[in-house]
């Protein structure tokens, strides 16, 4: 039973094509979602697998990369955003999203290196960086579409990193519901302090400083 | 085809340090087996562009244990490459203002793995 999440959002041509390959894998729960989807042209098929299996899953289809995805992964921001806009091959498991300040942290500190890095390339943490960013800031998942069409928003890096200065520090002080938050910025300021040689450390040096500031003007 | 070996010794000789590395992964001598002489030379060039500092690491503000360290006295740099569709990554551990200790090289499995170790969340595909 294929199941299609927003089909007002998928080309109709690629949903037959989309079930046939989804029915070459041996699991219950796989969906195919991203550009194939929804773009003429396109560059993989991606396909998520949610199993607790470690065999090896191909397909003969040359252009399928397949991902698996945990069960404890069905609670991400990350799920959330790829099973919205999808063709499955069965009714997909709903699980309530838990994401944290934390979290996003981890995802702003893995990002920032990978922008500086990366150039023009769009990363796994870009995507992730941007995700959450809306996420916080608008209370919204995006769907991949809708992701895609955010971050060619950005000509480059340098307004990727104007972006993250200038929403980061508003949406960490609006969240802020414990005071070790501000005690948690100080701490990592103080881990970025002896590596601002680093352009990241600079940055995430300057980020967190802009961020104590917001706690202490209000 | 790369010869395992004569890649450890060519690292060895550009970081040029006291301290030994370590060149861990599973199935690490049968991946550098796989490399085109390219994209071998990229990864030198990579190492270079490590050595100054032109690449950013990630630090993580971990005080865990990682074996002989805590972790955010590690810097990690990240190199993707892709060899016959499948995707791998080096992660080149150094200590801060000190030495290179690790050079993993793995699949997504093993790159996972290191990362659970080093404290940083699971990446997201």
């Amino acid at each position: 039973m294929t199941v299609i999440y927003t089909p007002e959002k998928i080309i109709k041509e690629r949903i037959k094509q989309a079930e046939d390959i989804l029915q070459e894998i041996p699991v219950k729960n796989c969906f195919i979602t991203g550009s194939f989807l929804h773009k003429q042209n396109y560059k993989d098929i991606d396909v998520f697998v949610i199993t607790r299996t470690k065999k090896k899953i191909e397909v003969k289809k040359r252009k399928v990369k397949i991902a698996k995805i945990d069960f404890n992964d069905l609670y991400s921001l990350f799920y959330h955003s790829v099973s919205k806009n999808c063709v499955s091959k069965n009714i997909l498991p709903q699980r309530q999203l838990k994401v944290t300040l934390a979290d996003y942290w981890h995802v702003i500190n893995e990002a920032v290196p990978s922008v500086l890095n990366k150039g023009t390339k769009i990363s796994k943490e870009i995507r992730s960086l941007i995700l959450y960013t809306e996420y916080f800031k608008t209370g919204q998942v995006l769907d991949t579409t809708q992701l895609d069409q955010k971050i060619n928003q950005f000509k480059d890096h340098h307004k990727i990193l104007e972006y993250v200065e200038k929403e980061i520090p508003l949406i960490i002080c609006k969240n802020r519901k414990r005071s070790y938050l501000k005690r948690f910025f100080y701490t990592q300021a103080g881990h970025y302090k002896e590596l601002i040689s680093y352009r990241a450390q600079k940055f995430l040096y300057d980020l967190t400083h802009l961020i104590a500031r917001g706690f202490v003007d209000g | 085809m790369v010869d395992p070996e004569q890649f450890k010794s060519k690292i060895r000789e550009l970081i040029y340090q006291d301290h030994e590395i370590e060149f861990l992964g599973k199935n690490f001598d049968k991946i550098v087996g796989l490399l085109t002489d390219i994209k071998t030379e990229k990864i030198y060039q990579w190492i270079q562009k490590v050595l100054e500092e032109e690449i950013q690491p990630i630090l993580i503000g971990s005080k865990r244990l990682y074996k002989d360290w805590t972790i955010n006295q590690l810097l990690i740099f990240r190199y993707p490459l892709n060899v016959n569709n499948t995707e791998y990554r080096i992660m080149f551990v150094k200590i801060k203002n000190s030495f290179y200790v690790e050079f993993h090289l793995g699949d997504h499995n093993y790159y996972d793995s290191v990362r659970k170790q080093l404290d940083l969340k699971k990446t997201q595909h």
